[in-house]
């Protein structure tokens, strides 16, 4: 290194020690790349292969007096299920911004972590979150729905059994 | 030190040498990996990444998906190899339940070996795929299950009746289509799960007769006892025939003599009503030919019980292979688990949660399941190595002079210090079930019942000094000094000397049982003169004073 | 934004503020690392005492210290063993859960899914089984070159917690997995824990004084094996017990240094005066630039007092290739058993169902066969003996003779032959005789249980073994020959019984010649 300043040799400093050691080098060298390639192994451990949460895709079944833009929320999962005259369809009630479960009310959801506001549709209308409540992609058979929350569909996509 | 660099050197290389293959052996050489690269999606490859079906109602997180692809959730597109393919349709979707809820193995495995459960110190290995409807057990309990014959015979009535030209029926039948003017009704194969309109025959019978033409046309009316087996067969449809026949099977062995399932049936063996989950870790597989599998192990094991298990009471059972084959399947379909309630199946519940029994309550299943095994099929009775002979109860001789309170109390109570025990208990059967078994007994023997007597229970006066001369030199020899028993049934139980009347032996002892040692002393014989009544009745006064031995 | 007036300070100001970023990472550097490349005696010493991992080293090592037959690295391997038990272990504590079940099931995802799972817990367990024959072999080189005499008694008696605390570590991970084997083995040994009370109920004590119950109680929180068992278990293995042996390490590290170094003969400066090399340097040849009044107050010796500095180099790089290899090597041994054999994970915990035989990890196993004589001798008395017996050695060994040297002492290595072929002796004919004819209890059943506590293997041998050792000493007048002779027999008693305990007992703790032939039941 060019800052260490170059002390007088003396008896206390007698001859260095031979620059190009290269067994002692090789030595070194080799161990530092055993470790780092242990350490990158360790490394990759804590991220999970597989997670533990049970599958996106879930059944439920819409009571037959669900009036038409009224919400059911099926127990256990942040969707919102509508049904009306053009069919069914289902809307993630977690909040864009972060994360929060919106809450359904007259006009559409409302986020009470940060104020986000959402129109009935998903579309935002008011606060920090960036982006509309995705709709998920449902489909159904007599009066059970499926729902996949793994699947976004493009808003407005209804479907009619 | 430059001993210590060439060790630093030597050692951190091969260090890092057995790092190099530790990597690729992880994450370029597995097994699952291999497999998934060569399924394709419908949009291209599949990626390759460990797989799993998580369930955690049922506590399962089956990694099994990993190779066999196609069965995980929104997998449904991947072709390639036939690992690959998916699970042919079932009500229990894989992607929802997971795989070894049905199938047993191990689901957290990623291996072969170790997933189907081939390995040691896992006790649940996967079962034989020709007996997966064993794993049905795991929630399901099939009910109303009759003996073998009464199944056999509701199926066959059911095919006598054409059923299966409009039906569908665990796979059969069903073929008359509306696109060849005909018409399909529903599939039947779970009819004893999802029940079944009561009513089915009026509205049948209602529809032909106001059809013109077409299929509804052909249906003619049915017996009343076609209707009951009709209605037995559809009761027991749960989409898992094998499974039912092989519980029929069970029901007609006498199994339920000495083992209990679900805590009702004998004593004598131990209780199986966890025995699917027997751990092949724990059996010996010494005596057993064959791979080591459970499968293996039951088969001989009901083939040679003594010779698999030292020391096993239990004799071998006198049934052909498939019905062998059949047994095993319904042992390794013991393996109830605890269950959420959301999961539990409506006949678990029924037999769980409402007390229903676990078989068909009728005299001939109850007989099969519970007395066939000692006392024979057809109540031919049975004689095995090493035990004292089981009576014949189809002998005319005894159901001639033996009226129903004999059989009754005789069920009820058994005889004690002998191996017949009594089945009125909370574990055992229930009194109007008793009343089922005791008029099948009769129905072997053709179902006469004997005359009427007009005498009371005790009546001989006779001379019992006397008596015990006679017996000594005439019964002693098989019943035993003092009527304790020997080669012939012991004579002073207490429960015999109480629900035999003085008549039921009299006549007994005068007209003996024909195909058995037991002699009519009436008549004479080479090697004595026959007995007089005065003789006969002396004998039982004799035997009334005998003090009354449990053994 | 308002236009500067642009003056020539302005602008060497920002040019400054360009060049210090640049020059930002070169500067970290030397900060960190102040004296630049260790290339000279100098600039080395002060890399090893200016750095805070490496400053526990002396500056320079003595050439003995460094002979492969001085210590064969046997120290430095348990640390090597302890480190990569240290760090696989954090990393099983990002899957593993500790409770009932949802442990086992975490252990079968560590070995199925978890990316380098499997590896590292076979690395975990190995370096486990590494690091106590390490602890071992490491004591049984202390004794045999006399190291723990004078100034070095104390630090044997940390090495005596050292040995206990690892042991402990061994034992307590055992139950985390929370199969067949880990229940019934840790069963077994929290009913040792609870084995006073073979005594207090001989004495009909146990209502009032009931030690034992009292341990299992601790041990277990609960009258079962069970969660709160497990969460013990936990707890001890991951934060307790490390910390202890963090503790003990750092005291027994330090000690080194100021019981000035490593032990060596006393003629070691001579011994290697006959093969003095180049590679050493004269130091301390002039006055030294710096004052050492510190060494006014330090009682006791440091490295140097009393020797020729011309035998030690510098400890960079010298003592530091030695350490690095003896760790990879110690990697190495752990790695390789790793990939050859996974660690055993058997069926699901189930109280119901015992494991038979329920074996406790190997090196319990020699006190598993004295425990099946007497639970209470067997895995209380006799190792509270024993570890008694190793803490008094350097307070009652005062002599000189011999330091540093390998069976150093009256008697010697002729001595050590002999008491390695009676200490194997004793124990397998002891332990053929109990196999072949039984024990008190099979002849006398109705014997009170205070002679069989009494009077058992266990106790003959410690016995046995105690008069060999007295024989010794009266015969080399010297107690270091009992010592010798003493700590020989343990060791091989150990051994036999940990031998017979792993391969020759079957279910019921029967003599087996061998697992194959085990009944099947």
């Amino acid at each position: 290194m060019t800052t260490t300043p170059k002390t007088p040799r003396s008896r206390l400093d007698p001859d260095p020690v031979p620059r190009r050691d290269w067994l002692g080098l090789a030595s070194l060298w080799t161990t530092g790349a055993a470790l780092l390639f242990g350490l990158a192994g360790m490394l990759k451990l804590p991220k999970a292969a597989v997670l533990a949460s049970p599958s996106k895709k879930f059944r439920v079944a819409l009571p037959e007096t669900l009036p038409a833009g009224e919400p059911f929320l099926p127990p256990g999962r942040a969707v919102a299920i509508f049904k009306d005259a053009e069919g069914a369809y289902a809307i993630s009630t977690i909040c864009t911004h972060l994360g929060c479960v919106v809450k359904p009310h007259a006009e559409g959801f409302e986020c009470p972590c940060h104020g986000s506001r959402f129109a009935a549709s998903g579309e935002v209308a008011k606060g920090p979150a960036p982006r509309p409540l995705p709709w998920l992609k449902v489909s159904l058979s007599g009066g059970v729905v499926t729902v996949d929350e793994g699947t976004e569909v493009p808003h407005g996509t209804k479907v009619a059994s | 030190m430059k001993k210590n660099k060439c060790l630093l050197l030597l050692s951190s290389a091969a260090v890092l040498l057995l790092l190099v293959w530790a990597a690729v052996e992880e994450n370029f050489l597995k097994e699952w990996r291999r497999i998934q690269a060569e399924g394709r999606g419908e949009e291209g490859p599949v990626a390759v990444q460990l797989r799993q079906v998580v369930n955690p109602h049922l506590g399962k997180a089956d990694r099994c998906v990993s190779c066999h692809v196609s069965m995980g959730p929104g997998e449904q597109g991947v072709a390639g190899a036939k690992i690959l393919v998916p699970h042919r349709a079932v009500v229990h979707d894989p992607a929802e339940y997971g795989c070894t809820v049905c199938h047993g193995g191990q689901g957290q495995a990623t291996e072969k070996a170790d997933a189907h459960g081939d390995v040691p110190f896992w006790p649940e290995p996967m079962l034989p795929k020709e007996m997966s409807e064993a794993g049905c057990g795991t929630c399901h309990v099939p009910l109303d299950v009759p003996g073998q014959a009464q199944l056999q015979a509701a199926a066959r009535a059911f095919e006598r009746l054409d059923c299966y030209a409009c039906h569908r029926v665990d796979g059969k039948g069903g073929t008359v289509r509306p696109d060849q003017g005909g018409m399909e009704g529903p599939d039947l194969s779970r009819a004893g799960l999802a029940g079944f309109d009561r009513d089915w025959y009026a509205k049948h019978l209602g529809k032909a007769n106001s059809a013109a033409t077409g299929p509804w046309k052909t249906f003619r009316p049915v017996s009343e006892s076609d209707l009951a087996q009709v209605a037995l067969f559809l009761r027991t449809r749960m989409a898992a025939p094998r499974l039912v026949a092989a519980k029929s099977t069970f029901l007609s062995a006498g199994c339920l003599g000495c083992h209990k399932v679900s805590g009702v049936g004998g004593d004598d063996g131990p209780e199986l009503t966890l025995a699917g989950f027997k751990d092949p870790g724990q059996v010996s597989f010494e005596q057993v030919p064959g791979p080591r599998r459970m499968k293996n192990w039951m088969a001989e094991h009901f083939r040679a019980p003594a010779s698999v298990v030292v020391g096993s009471q239990m004799p071998p059972a006198p049934l052909a292979e498939n019905e062998i084959e059949q047994l095993t399947l319904y042992t390794l379909s013991l393996r109830r688990k605890e269950l959420r309630d959301i999961y539990l199946p409506k006949d678990r519940i029924r037999a769980v949660k409402f007390g229903e029994r676990e078989f068909a309550s009728d005299g001939a299943t109850l007989y099969g399941a519970f007395c066939a095994g000692c006392h024979g099929q057809d109540g031919q009775g049975r004689r095995l190595p090493g035990l004292v002979s089981f009576p014949s109860l189809a002998n005319p001789d005894f159901l001639a002079i033996a009226p129903d309170s004999l059989l009754t109390r005789t069920v009820e109570q058994g005889r004690p210090g002998r191996r017949m025990p009594g089945w009125l208990k909370a574990d055992g059967l229930r009194p109007e079930e008793i009343q089922a078994v005791v008029a099948h007994v009769r129905s072997l023997g053709g179902g006469t019942l004997p005359p009427s007597d007009p005498r009371p229970a005790r009546w001989v006066a006779g001379d019992a000094a006397l008596g015990r001369r006679i017996f000594e030199s005439a019964c002693a020899g098989c019943h035993g000094p003092q009527g304790k028993g020997g080669e012939g049934p012991a004579l002073n139980n207490q429960v015999l000397q109480e629900s035999a009347t003085d008549s039921f032996l009299v006549e007994t002892i005068s007209r003996g049982r024909r195909g058995t040692a037991m002699a009519g002393f009436e008549e004479p014989s080479p090697v004595r003169p026959a007995l007089s009544r005065a003789d006969i009745e002396s004998v039982v006064a004799y035997l009334r004073s005998l003090p009354g031995g449990k053994s | 934004m308002t236009p500067v007036a642009s003056g020539p300070e302005k602008k060497d100001a920002l040019q400054e503020f360009k060049n210090s970023l640049k020059a930002a990472p070169r500067h970290v550097l030397e900060t960190a690392f102040r004296t630049g490349p260790p290339t000279t005696d100098r600039t080395r010493s002060t890399f090893v005492f200016g750095n805070v991992f490496l400053h526990l080293h002396a500056v320079r090592t003595h050439l003995w210290s460094l002979r492969w037959s001085a210590t064969m690295g046997l120290g430095i391997m348990s640390v090597s063993a302890f480190l990569i038990a240290l760090v696989t272990g954090v990393m099983l504590m990002f899957y593993y859960k500790p409770f009932p079940d949802a442990a086992y099931l975490s252990m079968k995802d560590i070995h199925f899914v978890v990316p380098t799972g499997r590896l590292i817990r076979n690395l975990h367990r190995w370096s486990a089984n590494v690091m106590v024959i390490a602890v071992i072999l490491h004591m049984a080189r202390t004794f045999y070159t006399a190291a723990y005499r004078r100034p070095r008694e104390y630090n044997w008696l940390i090495g005596i917690g050292l040995l206990v605390v690892t042991l402990g570590l061994s034992f307590t991970g055992y139950l985390l997995p929370w199969d067949q084997l880990a229940y019934w083995a840790i069963t077994i040994g929290a009913n040792i824990a609870q084995s006073p009370r073979e005594v207090t109920d001989a004495l009909n004590l146990t209502e009032h004084f009931d030690p034992g119950g009292l341990q299992r109680l601790l041990l277990l929180g609960s009258d079962q094996v069970g969660e709160e068992a497990l969460i013990r278990f936990y707890l001890l293995h991951v934060m307790i017990l490390p910390l202890a042996i963090a503790a003990l390490m750092a005291v027994h590290f330090w000690r080194i240094r100021k019981d000035g170094g490593l032990v060596r003969p006393a003629d070691a400066d001579e011994q290697l005066a006959r093969q003095r090399r180049d590679e050493t340097y004269p130091v301390f040849t002039e006055a030294p630039v710096k004052t050492y009044h510190l060494a006014a107050i330090v009682r006791g010796r440091t490295a140097n007092v009393g020797r020729g500095p011309e035998n030690t180099v510098p400890s960079m790089p010298h003592l530091f290739y030695a350490e690095l290899g003896v760790l990879m090597v110690t990697l190495l041994v752990c790695l390789a058993l790793s990939l050859l054999s996974d660690a055993p994970l058997k069926e699901l915990a189930n109280p119901n169902v015992p494991e038979n035989p329920a074996k406790a990890p190997w090196y319990f196993l020699g006190l598993q066969e004295m425990v099946s004589f007497s639970a209470f001798i067997g895995g209380i008395g006799v190792p509270v003996i024993v570890l008694l017996g190793l803490a008094l050695i350097p307070y009652l060994d005062r002599e000189t003779e011999g330091t540093g040297k390998w069976f150093g002492g009256p008697g010697g290595w002729p001595l050590v032959r002999l008491s390695l072929a009676f200490g194997l002796a004793a124990p397998i004919l002891l332990e053929a005789f109990a196999i072949r004819f039984g024990w008190l209890r099979e002849w006398f059943p109705h014997i009170p249980q205070l002679i069989v506590t009494a009077i058992n293997p266990a106790t003959i041998l410690t016995a046995v073994y105690a008069l060999y050792s007295l024989w010794s000493i009266r015969r080399y007048q010297s107690v270091r020959a009992g010592a010798l002779a003493l700590f020989t027999c343990f060791l091989c008693g150990f051994v036999v019984l940990t031998v017979i305990g792993t391969y020759f007992r079957g279910p019921n703790w029967e003599f087996y010649w061998s697992p194959a032939d085990w009944p099947k039941h």
